[in-house]
C-alpha cells in the first residue's frame, strides 16, 4: 500500500506541472492520468514521432471498415543495427473497440522507451536491442465510437461489419439509444409493485431480488433504449457483431460454431492489415495483444485439441511466471482454461506468424472496491457476496473515484414504457480503471513487456577448438550460446518449417562433415550426410551448443548463424 | 522429342487460327485454352448484353481471377454461382465453365428468373501449367513457400530429365527398394509383400538439386486453391496454406461470394462429383447431436444436470421454456445456442436431394446414351470450395466432373460364365432366385465376396423381401475387397488401357534407361500428366454438351417463394385474424438443412405495410424455414378498417421480392 501511495505521488510531481485539465495538450512526455479518444492517440503518435524522428517511424498499415486510419509507431535505434536484424517485439490493444486501456498501454511503452533513453539503463538497453512494434489501436473504429457515442463499458467491441444478429433482413437497425444524452448507455427500470426487484435497504441506489412472496418495487428493464424496429424486442441488433478477435485465420470456425467469427477468416479489413504488417515483418519473436479484463496472462493453445511443444511453453513460464508478479492478482494460464476460442490471435500469432504470443487481460473489477478492512488475526480479508460487491464498488465510487462511475436514477418518459428511470454504472466504469489508477495500470504492463525485452535471444558464436588433422584437413569446433529466456525460433515453427530453419552455415572452405558434437570430452559427433556445411537448428532459451567440422583447405573460415528472427551472429578463424 | 509431345497442342492451335481468321464471335471448343485465351473469351462473352464483367482478384502470379455474371435481369434475383478447375489441373472443367456461359448466352430460358455467376478458371497460376514445356500436373499457385524450410525458396523442384516434356517417375533399383514390377503388367510397379524382398525405389522425375538428399521436395509454389477453403481446412498441408483464405484468388472468391447474398445454389465443376455421388458421410468428429452434454452455465438456466447426456429431443424440450413463446425449436436452433461443434457429414434431409437427384441424374445420361461405367469421380477433398459451399454457405452445392476415364468391362472370368456385378444388379429377385445355388456361388466368388457369404446365405436374405439383387451389389461394391495377390487396381487397369487405346499408347511413357547424376542408372518413364483428367480436345464439345445441360436443369429446382392465398376472420369491431399462406414451388428447400444450422443464407420476411394496428404478430416476420413444394400459414391478428388495402410483401436479399395488395376483410 505504501508503495502504492508513493507511485501515485510521484506521477503527481511528474505531472504537477502540465496536469491542468484534461483537455490540455498533447505533448512529449505523453500523460497517463487521461485517456485519449482515437484522434487523441493519432495525434499522441504523432507527437512522439515528431519529438524521436530518428528512433521512429509512424505508418498507416491499413484502413478500417470506416476508413479510418490503423497506426503502427515503429521503434528503432538505427546505429545498432537495422530494423529487420533486431529481434522484434509486437504489441497493440483495443482490437475490441471498448477495450481502451489496452491502448494507453501501447502508448506508455512507447512513450517509456522513447522518454527514458539515455537515461535509464533498462531502456536503453530494449531500444537499441529490439525492434519494437506498437499498434496501439487496432479496432480504430470502436474506439472512436466507444469515445463519441453512447455505450455500455461492454458495448461497440466489434468491427462495422453490419449483420443482422435477429433473422429478420435488416442489419444493425436495433441498437441501444442514449436516451438521455449523456454518453453512456446505463440501466432502465420501472416503478412496478409486481417486479422482481425492491431497493436494496443499504443504499437505495441498489435493487436487490424479493424473497418469494415478498412485495416488489420494481423491473428492471434492461439497457436504455427503445424498439427501433418495432419487433417487440429492444437493442437486439445493434453493430456487428464482428468479434475481430475471432476473426484471424489459424483455426478459424464459421459464426455458427464461433460467434463473432465474421464471414471468413481476415473478413475484418483491418485485422487483414495487422495481419500483413505482421507477415512483413518476420523478425517479430514476441507479441502482445492487450485486452480488458480479468487480470490475466493467456499464452496459446487457445483450444484444447491443439498442442504445443513442451519447450516452447517452458519459454512462455519464463515471462508469465514472472509477469504474475509484475501485476498483482494476475493469473497466468493457456487461453483454453478461461474458454475455448478459435480464430484468436495469439494463436494466429503464434502459429501463423512463429512468434511467442500473450493476451494481457488488464484490469480487475476487485481494484474498483473499498478495500474490506481485516479483523485482527486474519491474514486476508474475506471475499465479498455478489451483493456487498455491488455496495462496495458504489463506496469506491462515492469516496475514491469522486463519483464519476455511477449515475444516480433520475426519471426519464420512454416513448413505450412511460414513465421510468434511468440510472447506473457509466461507461467508463467496470472495465476501465479510473483515470487515477491508469498510471500504475499502463507502467506494470509495459513492465511485463519490458522484461520480455531482455528475454528476446542474445547469441554469440565462437571458435574454441582447431586442430589439424590431415595434411589439408582441419577439425574446427564452434560452440554458440543464447544467454536468454526465448528461444530463436519456436519448437513449432521449427517442426512445421514455417519458414526458413535457422541454422549455421560454413563458407570459406570445403566442410567435408560437420554436425552436431553431441560430447566434447568423447568427441561424439553426428555429422549430416548432405551439405554438412549447413547445419539447421534453432537455440533455445538458455542454451549452448557445439559443433565440429572438418574442413578441406587454408584460408578464411567464416561461421554465420542466421536466425529470421533472433539477431545473426558470425565469427571466423584462419586454417 | 516433340513426337511425345500431346498432338492435341499442335492441333489446338490450328483450330485456334482457324478461329480466329473466320472472326467467329462465339469461341469454340475444339482446344484448351490458355490463361490468355480464357480472359478473351470472358471479355467476348461479356459483349452480350445482360452481363456483367468482374475483376475480383489478382493471383500472385499476376494473372486475373474472373467471373461473368449473366442474367436478363441482374437486380433482385437468386444467383447460382460455378466455380471451375480450383486445383488447376482440370482444363476441361474451364472449358466446360465457358461452354456453360455460351450455353446460357445462347438462350434466354434459364436467365429469366435466375442470374448466374460463372468463374472459369480461379487457379490461373496452377493452370498455366497444362500449357508449359514442362507438365507435372501443377495445382498451386505461385504463393512464395519455401516448402523445405532451408535457405533457398523454390531450388529443388522437378526436372525433365528425358526432354520429353512431361514430369514421370523414375525407377531404381534399389537394395532398400520396397516395389517390384506387377506380374500383370510390367509398366507398373507394386509394393513388394510383407516376406518378400523389394527391388525398386520410385522418385518423381527429378535431381537434387540443391544436395539435401531429397528429390523435388522445393519446386515452385505455392497453395493449392482447391483445397484452401475453410471447412475442414488440411491443417498442416503444404499445399493447403498456413490458413483458409491465404491464397489471394481464395480470399477474393469468398469476399465476392458474400458480397452477393442472393446465391441460392453454387456449382463445382473439377474432379469431384456430387452430381452423380453423392456428397460422403460417415465422418467422425463432428458434432453429436444425439447425445448432448449441457454446459454448466445453461444446465443451471434449465434445472438439469451438468454431467449428464441428453437428447436432442429432451434438449428441445428444455429450450421450449426459454425461447419466445411460440417460437419454433429446431435442432439446428440447439447446436448453434449450445455450440455443439461442426457438422462434417451432409444432414440426412439433405442427403434425399442429393440421392434423389444423382439417380435422376443417371437416367438423363442414359436417355442420352452416355457411358456411364466410369472411374468414380474424385472425392471432394477437405479445403475444397464445394465443401465450403455446402457446410459454409448452406446453400445446394452440386459439383461435376465432366470427364473420367472409362472402366474395363470386366472380363468373363475362366471358372464358367460368371455374371458380372453390374448384370446381377439389374436382375429381379425372382430371376436372381432362378440361377439357383451353384450359378449364385459362382458369381459371388468371381466377385470376391467374403467366403461366409455364400448362395444359401444370400438366398435366405433375399427370401426377407427387404433384400434385392441390387442391394447385394451395392453391399459387395461397399465390402474390402478380397486382397489378391498383384492384383492391378481398377484405376491402374482403366487408364493403361485408355492410354492403350485412346492415345496409342501415349498416355503412358515407356519406362526408358537414363543416367542420373546421383541415382546412377535409372528407369524414367510411367502416366503422363493430366491423362486422368483430360481427353483429347475434340471430345469437349460432346462432353459438355451431354452433361452440362444437367445443370441447367438442376436450376430450376430452386425454391420459388410466393403467396399462395390468404383468409380473414373478422373477430369483432374492426379485429380481424389474417392468416397467409406462403407457398414454396420449387423443389428445393429454403433454406436447406444445412443453411438452417448455420444460419447463413438470408431470410425470408413477410411485411406487412398499411393502416392497421397490430395486436398479434408483427410488421417484420420472419418464414422460417420451407420445404420444397410445401406451404406455410403465418398468422397476425390486427385491427383496421374493413375494405380498406394492405400491402404484403415477401422480402429477401436472395428472392425476387413479391408485393400483394389485399383488402381488409377479404
Amino acid at each position: 500500500m505504501k508503495r502504492y501511495i508513493l507511485f501515485i505521488l510521484l506521477f503527481a510531481i511528474v505531472f504537477a506541472g502540465n496536469a491542468t485539465d484534461n483537455k490540455a495538450k498533447i505533448e512529449v512526455p505523453l500523460r497517463f492520468d487521461r485517456y485519449y479518444s482515437y484522434d487523441e492517440v493519432v495525434e499522441a503518435l504523432q507527437v512522439l514521432h515528431a519529438a524521436y524522428p530518428e528512433f521512429t517511424t509512424l505508418d498507416s498499415i491499413g484502413k478500417s471498415e470506416e476508413g479510418r486510419a490503423i497506426y503502427a509507431l515503429t521503434i528503432n535505434n538505427p546505429k545498432t543495427g537495422d530494423v529487420l536484424s533486431k529481434p522484434g517485439v509486437y504489441v497493440d490493444g483495443n482490437i475490441h473497440g471498448n477495450e481502451i486501456q489496452a491502448g494507453e498501454v501501447c502508448l506508455y511503452y512507447a512513450n517509456m522507451l522513447l522518454t527514458k533513453y539515455g537515461e535509464n539503463e533498462k531502456i536503453t538497453k530494449a531500444v537499441d536491442k529490439n525492434a519494437h512494434y506498437i499498434v496501439p489501436v487496432v479496432n480504430v473504429d470502436g474506439r472512436y465510437h466507444f469515445f463519441k457515442d453512447g455505450n455500455t463499458s461492454s458495448s461497440n467491441r466489434g468491427l462495422r461489419v453490419p449483420r443482422d444478429d435477429d433473422h429478420d433482413g435488416l442489419f444493425d437497425e436495433d441498437g441501444p439509444d442514449d436516451l438521455d444524452g449523456d454518453g453512456n448507455i446505463c440501466q432502465m427500470r420501472i416503478k412496478d409493485e409486481h417486479g422482481n426487484y425492491k431497493i436494496d435497504p443499504e443504499d437505495k441506489r441498489l435493487l436487490v431480488r424479493v424473497k418469494p412472496g415478498e412485495k416488489g418495487e420494481y423491473s428492471i428493464l434492461g439497457y436504455e433504449g427503445i424498439d427501433n424496429d418495432g419487433d417487440g424486442k429492444f437493442n437486439e441488433d445493434s453493430e456487428g457483431y464482428l468479434d475481430p478477435n475471432r476473426n484471424w485465420g489459424y483455426n478459424w470456425m464459421p459464426p455458427y460454431i464461433q460467434r463473432g467469427a465474421g464471414n471468413f477468416p481476415l473478413s475484418g479489413t483491418g485485422i487483414k492489415a495487422v495481419h500483413e504488417f505482421m507477415a512483413s515483418h518476420p523478425n517479430i519473436i514476441i507479441g502482445y495483444a492487450f485486452h480488458n479484463t480479468g487480470g490475466m496472462w493467456l499464452r496459446v493453445p487457445a483450444e484444447k485439441s491443439t498442442e504445443i511443444p513442451r519447450t516452447d511453453i517452458a519459454a512462455y513460464d519464463i515471462i508469465g511466471n514472472e509477469a504474475i508478479k509484475i501485476t498483482p492478482g494476475y493469473v497466468y494460464m493457456p487461453a483454453y482454461d478461461l474458454y475455448p476460442t478459435y480464430g484468436d490471435s495469439d494463436s494466429h500469432m503464434f502459429f501463423i506468424h512463429g512468434a511467442y504470443s500473450f493476451v494481457g487481460e488488464l484490469f480487475m473489477r476487485s481494484a474498483q472496491e473499498t478495500y474490506k478492512v481485516k479483523k485482527k488475526g486474519e491474514t486476508t480479508a474475506p471475499s465479498n457476496s455478489r451483493e456487498e460487491q455491488n455496495r462496495e464498488r458504489l463506496k469506491f465510487n462515492d469516496n475514491v473515484a469522486l463519483g464519476e462511475l455511477y449515475k444516480d436514477w433520475k426519471p426519464f418518459t420512454h416513448p413505450v414504457y412511460g414513465e421510468i428511470e434511468i440510472g447506473g454504472w457509466v461507461k467508463m466504469s467496470s472495465r476501465l480503471p479510473h483515470t487515477f489508477m491508469l498510471p500504475e495500470l499502463v507502467h506494470r504492463n509495459a513492465a511485463v513487456v519490458l522484461l520480455s525485452d531482455e528475454q528476446t535471444p542474445e547469441l554469440t558464436i565462437e571458435v574454441f577448438d582447431v586442430k589439424e588433422i590431415g595434411k589439408n584437413l582441419s577439425q574446427v569446433r564452434v560452440r554458440i550460446e543464447n544467454k536468454k529466456g526465448l528461444s530463436s525460433m519456436t519448437a513449432q515453427a521449427f517442426k512445421d518449417k514455417l519458414y526458413q530453419r535457422d541454422g549455421l552455415k560454413v563458407e570459406g572452405g570445403k566442410v567435408v562433415a560437420g554436425g552436431k558434437l553431441s560430447d566434447i570430452r568423447l568427441n561424439k559427433v553426428s555429422y549430416k550426410e548432405n551439405k554438412p556445411e549447413v547445419q539447421f537448428f534453432a537455440m533455445p532459451g538458455n542454451s549452448r551448443v557445439e559443433y565440429q567440422f572438418l574442413i578441406e583447405g587454408k584460408g578464411e573460415i567464416t561461421f554465420n548463424y542466421e536466425s529470421q528472427k533472433a539477431k545473426n551472429v558470425t565469427t571466423s578463424v584462419k586454417l | 522429342m516433340i513426337k511425345k509431345l500431346y498432338y492435341f497442342a499442335v492441333l489446338g492451335l490450328l483450330a485456334f487460327s482457324v478461329t480466329r481468321a473466320t472472326a467467329q464471335s462465339v469461341p469454340s471448343f475444339d482446344k484448351y485454352h490458355t490463361n490468355d485465351e480464357v480472359q478473351q473469351i470472358m471479355k467476348k462473352l461479356a459483349g452480350s448484353s445482360g452481363t456483367k464483367l468482374h475483376t475480383i482478384t489478382t493471383s500472385p502470379g499476376d494473372k486475373p481471377v474472373t467471373v461473368l455474371e449473366i442474367g436478363a435481369n441482374l437486380k433482385d434475383v437468386p444467383a447460382i454461382f460455378m466455380g471451375a478447375n480450383f486445383e488447376g489441373d482440370n482444363p476441361l472443367s474451364t472449358e466446360g465453365a465457358l461452354y456453360f456461359a455460351q450455353m446460357l448466352l445462347d438462350s434466354t430460358n434459364y436467365t429469366k428468373n435466375v442470374k448466374w455467376f460463372i468463374m472459369p478458371q480461379p487457379n490461373p497460376d496452377a493452370a498455366a501449367g497444362f500449357f508449359a514445356s514442362v507438365k507435372y500436373g501443377a495445382t498451386v499457385n505461385s504463393y512464395e513457400i519455401n516448402n523445405d524450410a532451408d535457405d533457398a525458396v523454390n531450388e529443388d523442384g522437378f526436372d525433365d530429365l528425358n526432354g520429353d516434356g512431361l514430369i514421370t517417375k523414375m525407377r531404381v533399383k534399389d537394395l532398400q527398394g520396397t516395389y517390384i514390377l506387377s506380374e500383370k503388367d510390367e509398366r507398373i510397379l507394386t509394393r513388394a509383400k510383407k516376406d518378400k524382398r523389394g527391388i525398386y525405389k520410385i522418385y518423381d522425375e527429378g535431381l537434387d538439386n540443391d544436395g539435401d538428399g531429397q528429390y523435388n521436395e522445393d519446386g515452385e509454389g505455392g497453395i493449392n486453391v482447391g483445397i484452401n477453403f475453410p471447412h475442414l481446412f488440411p491443417k498442416g498441408k503444404k499445399e493447403a496454406g498456413l490458413f483458409p483464405g491465404q491464397a489471394p484468388e481464395v480470399y477474393g472468391i469468398m469476399r465476392f461470394i458474400y458480397d452477393h447474398p442472393e446465391i441460392a445454389m453454387v456449382y463445382t465443376l473439377g474432379n469431384s462429383g456430387f452430381c452423380s455421388v453423392p456428397p460422403k458421410g460417415g465422418r467422425k468428429g463432428g458434432a453429436n447431436m444425439e447425445s448432448i452434454k449441457i454446459p454448466s452455465r445453461y444446465a443451471k438456466r434449465f434445472g438439469v444436470d451438468a454431467s449428464k447426456k441428453y437428447t436432442m429431443d429432451e434438449v428441445i424440450e428444455m429450450m421450449k421454456d426459454i425461447v419466445p413463446a411460440g417460437m419454433e425449436v429446431t435442432p439446428s436452433m440447439v447446436a448453434s445456442f449450445l455450440s455443439l461443434g461442426a457438422v462434417v457429414n451432409p444432414l440426412d434431409a439433405d442427403m434425399k436431394f442429393y440421392k434423389s437427384y444423382s439417380e435422376d441424374f443417371k437416367k438423363y445420361l442414359e436417355k442420352k446414351s452416355f457411358n456411364t461405367e466410369r472411374l468414380d469421380p474424385a472425392r471432394a477433398k477437405d479445403g475444397s470450395f464445394e465443401l465450403w459451399a455446402y457446410y459454409h454457405l448452406g446453400v445446394p452445392s452440386f459439383s461435376m466432373n465432366l470427364f473420367t476415364v472409362p472402366k474395363v468391362k470386366e472380363e468373363k472370368k475362366k471358372d464358367g460364365d460368371a455374371l458380372s456385378m453390374d448384370d446381377v444388379k439389374k436382375m429381379s429377385t425372382e430371376d436372381f432366385t432362378a440361377l439357383g445355388e451353384s450359378k449364385i456361388d459362382t458369381f459371388l466368388r468371381a466377385n470376391n465376396a467374403p467366403e461366409k457369404m455364400d448362395a444359401k446365405r444370400v438366398l435366405k436374405m433375399l427370401d426377407s423381401g427387404k433384400f434385392t439383387p441390387e442391394k447385394l451389389v451395392s453391399m459387395m461394391k461397399k465390402m474390402p475387397k478380397a486382397e489378391k495377390e498383384d492384383e492391378l487396381s481398377e484405376k491402374d487397369k482403366a487408364l493403361l488401357a485408355w492410354s492403350d487405346k485412346y492415345w496409342e499408347g501415349k498416355g503412358f511413357v515407356k519406362w526408358e534407361k537414363a543416367e542420373h547424376p546421383t541415382l546412377g542408372a535409372v528407369e524414367i518413364g510411367g502416366f503422363v500428366p493430366y491423362l486422368e483428367t483430360t481427353p483429347k480436345p475434340e471430345l469437349i464439345d460432346s462432353l459438355a454438351k451431354t452433361q452440362l445441360p444437367w445443370l441447367l436443369q438442376l436450376s430450376t429446382k430452386l425454391p420459388a417463394i410466393s403467396f399462395n392465398s390468404e383468409k380473414f376472420t373478422e373477430l369483432g369491431d374492426g379485429v380481424f385474424k389474417l392468416e397467409m399462406y406462403i407457398e414454396n414451388n420449387g423443389k428445393l428447400a429454403y433454406p436447406i438443412a444445412m443453411g438452417q444450422r448455420n444460419g447463413q443464407p438470408a431470410p425470408i420476411i413477410i411485411v406487412l405495410d398499411g393502416e392497421m394496428e397490430f395486436l398479434q404478430g408483427k410488421k417484420r416476420t420472419s418464414l422460417g424455414s420451407l420445404n420444397g413444394n410445401q406451404i406455410k400459414k403465418l398468422t397476425w391478428i390486427i385491427q383496421a378498417i374493413k375494405g380498406q388495402e394492405i400491402s404484403a410483401k415477401i422480402e429477401s436479399a436472395v428472392f425476387t421480392d413479391v408485393v400483394k395488395q389485399i383488402k381488409i376483410g377479404g
